[in-house]
């Protein structure tokens, strides 16, 4: 014999399990299980700002952030994946300790490239390298291309590495394509906006640091 | 490493000398060095006794119970001019960290 449920104690059931649910969730919202806060705060400049620590101007929405978590790389990024049969990418860097430890801007960019995409198997060559001015800083922005046949990959990069009192960071873009692939150039425009607008909101350690040896008389 | 000669500035201004010591002969470490562009001592402790000595084998001997060599885990020490280790990290060095305390140092051996 089948138990047929009534439509009032079905309706009531629903009510009931609504209200549980409602109960439940409503609970979530008082126990901590809130969205966390974005890392980018947009400005009325049209801008974003990182974490307190950097403001600039944001790529499209296609591109995602990518943070550092402890111990990573790079200080901030930003992706953006391709879809399509191959697994293309390009990415944003900055990096506020690059490879190296010259503090001569023409001396670090030679150790830089040595090392520069060598986990990937890409053995970039510099194109071309020109002495410019980053926000009124000497910088060297440095264009590198290489290719990983056994992989049938080729990466396109574009980095700028500038002295800043005594450090030198760095902004790298690489785009990674198949061989048969053609770069974005647009990609390499973001980068450039993004890279023009970027903006230090807070000294950073060793700039403090700095001030500390200096009151400490060292 | 590269990130110890990168604030090797700061270290000299802090009296502070580095000091790289791995368990790989002269000849390796020489090429390290260069890759690195190092400008401070790499000590070729090949007999192991500084690692064990630091304790950068935990509870481990620095050979293994079949006779063949382990090697260094990463820690870094800070010795003060006492020779009093003020300092013992394993893992990657956290440079802030090193700084900040060889700041403090430098402060308690000037009385500041």
């Amino acid at each position: 014999m089948k138990t047929r449920i009534r439509p009032g104690l079905a309706l009531g059931l629903v009510v009931a399990l609504s209200v549980i649910t409602g109960l439940f969730l409503g609970g979530c919202a008082t126990m901590g299980f809130e969205k966390p806060k974005s890392a980018l705060t947009l400005t009325d400049r049209g801008t974003v700002i990182y974490l307190d620590k950097y403001e600039f101007k944001r790529p499209p929405s296609d591109w995602q952030l990518l943070k550092n978590l402890e111990g990573g790389d790079f200080e901030l990024g930003f992706l953006k994946i391709e879809k399509g049969p191959f697994p293309s990418q390009s990415t944003f860097i900055y990096d506020d300790a690059p490879f190296g430890s010259s503090r001569d801007l023409e001396t670090r960019a030679k150790q830089y490239c040595t090392r520069f995409l060598f986990n990937s198997g890409v053995l970039p060559d510099v194109k071309k390298q020109d002495n410019v001015q980053l926000w009124g800083q000497p910088a060297i922005a440095i264009y590198l291309e290489g290719e990983n046949p056994n992989r049938d990959e080729k990466a396109r990069s574009m980095v700028y590495l500038v002295k800043m009192g005594d450090r030198i960071i760095s902004f790298a873009l690489t785009q990674w394509r198949s061989m048969q692939g053609t770069f974005d150039q647009e990609a390499f425009t973001q980068f450039e906006t993004f890279v023009q607008s970027f903006k230090f909101l807070k000294k950073s350690f060793r700039e403090n640091f700095e001030d500390e040896l200096k009151k400490a008389g060292l | 490493m590269d990130g110890h000669q990168r604030d090797l500035y700061l270290y000299e201004r802090l009296n502070a000398k580095v000091l790289g010591v791995s368990m790989d002969d002269v000849t390796t470490n020489k090429y390290f060095a260069q890759s690195l562009w190092l400008e401070f001592p790499l000590i070729s402790n090949t007999l192991a006794w500084m690692g064990k000595a630091y304790g950068a084998y935990s509870d481990k001997p620095p050979f293994a119970p079949d006779g063949s060599l382990l090697t260094f885990g990463r820690l870094t020490v800070v010795i003060d001019k006492k020779g009093i280790v003020r300092y013992a990290k394993k893992g990657s060095p956290n440079n802030q960290e090193i700084l900040e305390l060889l700041l403090k140092l430098g402060k308690e051996f000037r009385g500041k």
